[in-house]
């Protein structure tokens, strides 16, 4: 096996026998899985050595010890890993951050060194939709394999202690392992024999380590560990002031509550109210066009096919023999290019065909899945009815039937995709996304974005063959009135709860109403601006000239509101993530070196192009 | 239990392939880490691991060490070729070695017959092998003759040095890391041991889990040790001498002191005593900022406990009362009785690889060995053994350093060699650098990096092997000589510092009747001579010896000490003259540049851990400068509130030599009326620095200069300003 311990090692590298409790304190066994299970005696086949490592406690749940008194940001831990892995500056599976508080010279920094902690409940394991995530009986290892992953970068969304790190570069995600090749030889994770502070430590889990007494789940800046179970374990004993701030740009701090918990809090900044166009624009750019247009496919398409169904005829394929075809397949094309988009945003777009890998538990598999076969149905139904001389041969009632059945097919299948796709972003550790507005806002753009597509289409050949009669116009307006108003409706339920619901969303929604402010109130007053004007033809039978103004107006304003709002929806979400440091892991440091160009003068660990 | 996927591929981890670990010695700071570069198939070093058993660092390195390797090849900027201009603003062309060596050997040769001997200077280093200075410095005293010869050390070490000398009668630090282990009370003086030292730190830490003793941190500045510490005494910049005397006045006037220890050992008490007597607490408290409860409390933690240890580092050292402060700690542990025993020691953190190599070896201030130029004997012995006249050696030391430059600049040296130093961005007041080095009429620049600043103003460029490319001995801060083995061959056609000084030498009709060994082991055997009988005794070290105890401590001979010896003065006797230690008095004259109306605020300056000294080296070490890629000012955030200064803007400061535009940090580790901000960079702190001399030890006070700080409006400008002093 591997030659890792040096001649005379110390006893620092070594991992002890510890005795340990049957069950951790979340109620789960220590032990990964019982003597004679399927998965014991396996090799990890590290490298493709096919050894069986003789650790004692090979089958039990390991974690980080981290005793946040004696951290001092020497960065020997995150050196040691990154000098082990081989990794590029712009990437870190450990990182140091801190929090500070207090006033000269009663001034305190706690430095927090992170990397996996190898959840009992791994989220990033269970979102990874090509299931590049392993939990391991041995040691409890959550490793992620970079062979499989296609570079979506959703586990980067779920994990709350940013452990995956997405390789821009290499269009992949990698992350911390545990560093089970020296496990598996008796000794301790490179970074922890690396720690020059007796702050970093790592054996089985819930045992205490030598000269230490705490067992705590939490210190000052650590998300609550409610939602994935993390093995790791702190001890922090030396008081701190009440209020510990960060130095990256998140405006977070931590304030102390009446039973003596840190909680986060927004730490406003006193920033002006702005427009930030330039910072809509994300990485997350690809995923706003793909999310509105999949939402005004699938609205166009329902209308189209039940529109009739409920007295609200438009095109049809008996009465626009030419301009139905037509139509669908542009819708379809649409589509096609909104899928081929979203494919390109991923680090390794020809493994896409791996996004179905984990039905079983990834709302970004079952999104997928739900696209597709909305996608075939609409294709299956565009034929059918587009196309009816590829189809004589059929019997008419089979026909009929196809048709009925890809049409309701299609119906449902977009209205399942549409709700996957808004589970994606039902994250914990993303609390400006965990709400359920966000459905509002996707059923809602469906309702105001297909419509909008239809109304105008039919507004442009009502006009080009003089027909004045817009009842039907009007019944879309109300259709895209309602629409509209569920998305507001969500919108303010879902500002009334950032506001309370932890630091991080009061921080999002600071960042709305600051940063982004005056982007954010332009959307809000355009949108409620084209519902009214929709309320207003829905009720009132304009003439045509009005009619004419009232709708176009409201189709700017829509659209605009659409591609603001969404653009905000990327731009604004503050992740439960762990503090950084004054350059590395401080978004704002790693902007401003891209756009000064010290990021391509120096190595300053930022990749120039990174989205 | 939820585990993912069944059909699982191989694990894949990083390998890097390593056949075979070589020894070595951690090239930056003098800590002393015993490492081994590991080798591949190919012959390429691509890893670095600590040596378990190797008592100084057992088996742990700090970020620089863990990424050594990647010196060899991945750092950009190495010199490959010999470069020659015949005008600073010309192009640099590449030449050969002869070419390069004869031109710079004929340039010394005009000088030193147009304008004398000691018109042409040399400035070496802290950073090459003992068998190296060794070898320059006979070079220096013996070929060439030049006596304005120094090393940047003055910059780093010349306080300690001088105090030493001023309190022992002797350089040598006299106490050792072991020496945490057995003391009661240590006293941390300007040091920031988990930034500075950060393995130094680690075996403090390491004993400290064990058994408890109190930690008392002086600095102005709430560092990470400041906040590991049992005390903090957040002094006022400047102003150790007071407080150092006060502390001795507590321990007198309440009978504290040993006075048999006193009386046995020591001389100059009644001078000394007269003198402390006048820094009551209460006097002490107004001008060093910290209580005279305080001051007491400490005077009676440090003088009761069974053995005491101070460190320190540049906080005493790059004072104006530097050399005074490093005599008035030796005064404490005098007074006490705290030398020459196990916990007890006055411990100088040293700063260099081998400062302590060139302090014994080097010949800068003297003769190598520890002999001085003014000493007769000292004069014969090595003029004898290396076969020249003695009426060749000057008969006391010239001038150092920081005397050097500003000779430059008066027209009184003409033509310099520089090795493996960069004052361009070391030296305070950068404006005054540029000119001075514009003035030169030869300068020639031996450095491992073609793009070392100071090469902006060089005629000949020798390009040099770095670190582990040669073979050689450090000397670490406990005294310990330790072993580099040569682990791959110099980079491109780069030379080892030792092959440019020998074959310099030859260039020489003088050099060609001295010998100089070719290698690095016959050069030690010369140490090792000349250092028989000696404090510094090398006779019972050999290099397979030193590589398999993990380093040995001087003194180290074959009959008392042949495992070497952790502590100096352990009978009590000292090299003076009279083999008692001097009591000094030392009264606190304040000359900083203080901050006043138009300059409101103290510079501080320092080190970080992942960096070091000007980044010739650490700069392109990506892994580490991602760290801090650009410097940063700490400032308090409630100045800051009040001049409209942001977190994370860049901000303007002046001073009374020039201008900075420098990012802010706004953080309470900082007082309100102190910045503070990192050393390293070009064209950043030293543009505003004072750096005035210390009168004993010629080193500048870079710690201690005002400053005015402004906000700037246009932050895309000075965003650009500051990213282009970031690219050479």
């Amino acid at each position: 096996m591997f030659k890792y311990q040096r001649p005379n090692e110390q006893s620092y590298a070594f991992l002890p026998l510890v005795n340990h409790p049957e069950k951790n304190r979340y109620g789960d066994s220590i032990e990964t899985v019982p003597e004679g299970h399927e998965l014991r005696g396996k090799s990890l086949n590290i490298n493709n050595d096919d050894g069986i490592g003789d650790n004692a406690n090979r089958y039990k749940q390991h974690g980080f010890y981290f005793t946040a008194d004696n951290c001092i940001s020497c960065h020997a831990c995150e050196a040691a890993c990154s000098e082990k892995n081989d990794l590029p500056s712009h990437i870190a599976f450990r990182s140091v951050g801190y929090v500070e508080g207090g006033s000269y010279p009663a001034y305190s920094r706690l430095n927090i060194s992170m990397a996996c902690n190898h959840c009992d409940d791994p989220v990033c394991l269970k979102g990874c939709p090509t299931r590049a995530y392993t939990k391991f009986a041995e040691y409890g290892a959550v490793l992620q394999d970079p062979d499989i992953c296609f570079g979506c970068g959703y586990c980067t969304w779920v994990c709350p202690y940013n452990a995956p790190q997405l390789d821009q570069e290499a269009g992949q995600v990698e992350k911390c392992n545990m560093c089970v090749d020296r496990l598996e030889v008796g000794l301790k994770p490179a970074c922890v024999s690396a720690c020059l502070a007796g702050a970093l430590d790592f054996g089985v889990i819930e045992t205490t380590p030598e000269n230490r007494t705490q067992l705590e789940t939490t210190i000052p800046g650590f998300p609550n560990s409610d939602i994935t179970h993390p093995n790791i374990r702190f001890q922090q004993t030396k008081s701190l002031p009440n209020e510990m701030k960060r130095t990256d740009s998140m405006p977070i701090r931590y304030e102390k509550d009446l039973q003596g918990e840190y909680q986060s809090k927004v730490d406003e900044k006193s920033q002006a109210m702005q427009w930030s166009f330039k910072k809509l624009s994300t990485r997350e750019n690809p995923l706003v066009v793909f999310t509105l247009i999949s939402q005004l496919v699938i609205g166009a398409f329902i209308l189209l096919f039940i529109g009739p169904k409920i007295g609200i005829a438009t095109i049809t394929a008996t009465s626009n023999p030419i301009v139905w075809p037509l139509f669908l397949f542009a819708l379809i094309s649409v589509q096609t290019l909104a899928l081929v988009l979203s494919t390109m945003h991923l680090g390794k777009p020809h493994r896409f065909y791996r996004a179905f890998n984990n039905l079983k538990y990834s709302p970004v598999s079952r999104e997928v899945a739900g696209i597709a076969v909305f996608y075939n149905f609409l294709g299956a139904y565009t034929c059918l009815t587009g196309l009816p001389v590829l189809f004589t041969w059929l019997p008419d009632a089979v026909l009929s039937t196809l048709v009925v059945v890809t049409g309701w097919g299609a119906t449902l299948s977009g209205l399942a995709a549409l709700y996957f796709m808004h589970a994606i972003y039902r994250i914990p550790a993303r609390p400006y996304w965990n709400h359920w507005s966000v459905l509002n806002a996707f059923y809602g753009s469906m309702l105001s974005l297909g419509p909008l597509l239809i109304g105008s289409l039919y507004f442009l050949m009502a006009m080009l063959v003089g027909e004045n009669n817009l009842q039907v116009l009007n019944n879309i307006a109300l259709i895209i009135a309602i629409g509209i108003t569920i998305e507001l409706l969500g919108l303010y339920a879902h500002a009334r709860y950032l506001k309370h619901h932890s630091g991080e969303s009061q921080a999002s929604h600071y960042q709305q109403i600051t940063q982004f402010g005056k982007t954010y109130w332009l959307r809000n007053i355009l949108l409620s601006l084209s519902a009214i004007s929709m309320f207003a033809m829905s009720v009132i039978n304009f003439e045509i000239n009005l009619a004419l103004i009232a709708w176009w107006a409201g189709c700017i304003m829509i659209i605009i509101a659409a591609v603001l709002g969404r653009s905000l929806f990327y731009a604004l979400v503050i992740p439960t993530t762990m503090p950084g440091a004054f350059f590395w892991k401080n978004k704002g440091f790693e902007e401003h070196a891209r756009e000064s160009g010290l990021a391509s003068r120096t190595d300053a660990g930022v990749l120039i192009n990174a989205h | 239990m939820l585990f993912g996927r069944k059909n699982k591929n191989p694990i894949k981890i990083a390998d890097k392939g390593v056949v075979e670990w070589k020894y070595a010695t951690c090239g930056y700071c003098s800590t002393g880490c015993s490492i081994e570069v590991g080798i591949d198939k190919k012959g390429e070093a691509v890893a670095s691991r600590g040596v378990a058993d190797a008592d100084v660092n057992r088996g742990k390195l700090c970020i620089k060490g863990i990424y050594e390797h990647e010196l060899f090849r991945k750092t950009r900027g190495r010199g490959n070729k010999p470069l020659i201009r015949e005008n600073r603003w010309d192009e640099f062309q590449e030449t050969n070695w002869d070419t390069a060596l004869s031109k710079t050997a004929d340039e010394i040769k005009r000088i030193q017959q147009q304008y004398g001997r000691d018109a042409f200077s040399i400035v070496s280093t802290g950073q090459i092998m003992t068998e190296e200075f060794y070898t320059l410095g006979k070079l220096a005293r013996g070929v060439i003759g030049t006596n304005n010869y120094d090393g940047n050390t003055t910059l780093c070490m010349s306080s300690a040095v001088s105090g030493y000398k001023r309190s022992f009668g002797s350089d040598g630090p006299p106490g050792c890391y072991e020496d945490f282990e057995h003391t009661e009370c240590l006293l941390a003086f300007g040091s920031n041991l988990p930034e500075q030292h950060p393995i130094i730190y680690w075996r403090l830490m390491d004993v400290r889990e064990k058994h408890n003793f109190p930690l008392i941190v002086i600095d102005p500045r709430v560092t990470m040790f400041a906040q590991q510490a049992d005390m903090h005494l957040a002094i006022n910049p400047g102003t150790d001498l007071v407080l150092l005397n006060a502390l001795a006045h507590v321990i007198l006037a309440e009978k504290l002191h040993k006075p048999e220890y006193i009386e046995a050992y020591t001389q100059g008490y009644q001078e000394f005593a007269e003198l402390v007597a006048q820094y009551d607490p209460v006097t002490a408290s107004k001008i060093c900022g910290i209580d005279e409860d305080t001051i007491r409390n400490v005077a009676r933690v440090f003088a009761k406990a069974g053995a005491a240890m101070s460190i320190w580092t540049m906080g005493i050292n790059q004072s104006t009362h530097g050399s005074d402060g490093v005599a008035a700690i030796n005064n404490l542990h005098l007074i006490t009785g705290n030398l020459g025993k196990p916990g007890a020691a006055s411990l100088s953190i040293t700063g260099q690889c081998n400062a302590m190599g060139t302090r014994e070896w080097s010949s800068c201030s003297g003769l190598p060995g520890y002999r001085s130029l003014e000493n007769e004997q000292d004069r014969k012995e090595i003029s004898e053994f290396w076969g020249v006249d003695p009426e060749f050696f000057p008969k006391e030391r010239g001038m150092f350093m920081t005397d050097i430059l500003p000779a430059i600049e008066t027209g009184e040296v003409k033509g310099l060699w520089l090795i493996a130093t960069n004052p361009m961005t070391s030296m305070a007041n950068t404006a005054r650098i540029r000119k001075t080095l514009e003035k030169l009429e030869f300068l020639v620049v031996q450095d491992a990096y073609q793009d070392v600043e100071t090469n902006q103003y060089s005629h000949v460029f020798l390009p040099a092997a770095i670190w582990a490319e040669k073979e050689g001995c450090f000397t670490n801060t406990e005294r310990r000589v330790n072993i580099i083995r040569n682990v791959c061959e110099p980079y491109g056609e780069s030379k080892t510092d030792l092959w440019i000084f020998n074959q310099m030498a030859k260039q020489f009709e003088r050099g060609q009747n001295v010998i100089f060994p070719e290698s690095a082991e016959g050069v030690f055997e010369e140490l090792k001579t000349l250092s028989k009988g000696r404090m510094l005794d090398y006779s019972g070290m050999s290099y397979e010896k030193i590589e398999q105890s993990r380093g040995i401590q001087w003194p180290c001979n074959e009959e008392q000490s042949p495992q070497g010896t952790q502590r100096l003065y352990t009978d009590g006797v000292f090299q003076t003259a009279s083999g008692k230690a001097n009591l000094l008095a030392l009264p606190f004259i304040d000359n900083n540049e203080r901050p006043d109306k138009d300059y409101p605020f103290w510079l501080n300056t320092g080190r970080v851990v992942e960096h070091f000294h000007t980044r010739t080296r650490t700069g392109k070490v990506a892994n580490g400068n991602k760290f801090s890629p650009t410097p940063y000012m700490e400032m308090n955030p409630d100045a800051a509130a009040e001049l409209n200064i942001q977190h994370g803007t860049y901000a303007r400061l002046s001073s009374r030599r020039g201008d900075a535009i420098v990012m802010v940090q706004l953080t309470q580790r900082v007082a309100k009326d102190t910045v503070f901000v990192p050393f390293h960079f070009h064209e950043c702190v030293n543009r505003l620095a004072l750096g005035l001399l210390d009168p004993h030890s010629r080193q500048p006070a870079y710690k201690q200069s005002a400053v005015h700080i402004e906000r700037i409006e246009n932050q895309q400008d000075a965003a650009q300003k500051n990213a282009m002093a970031r690219s050479y």
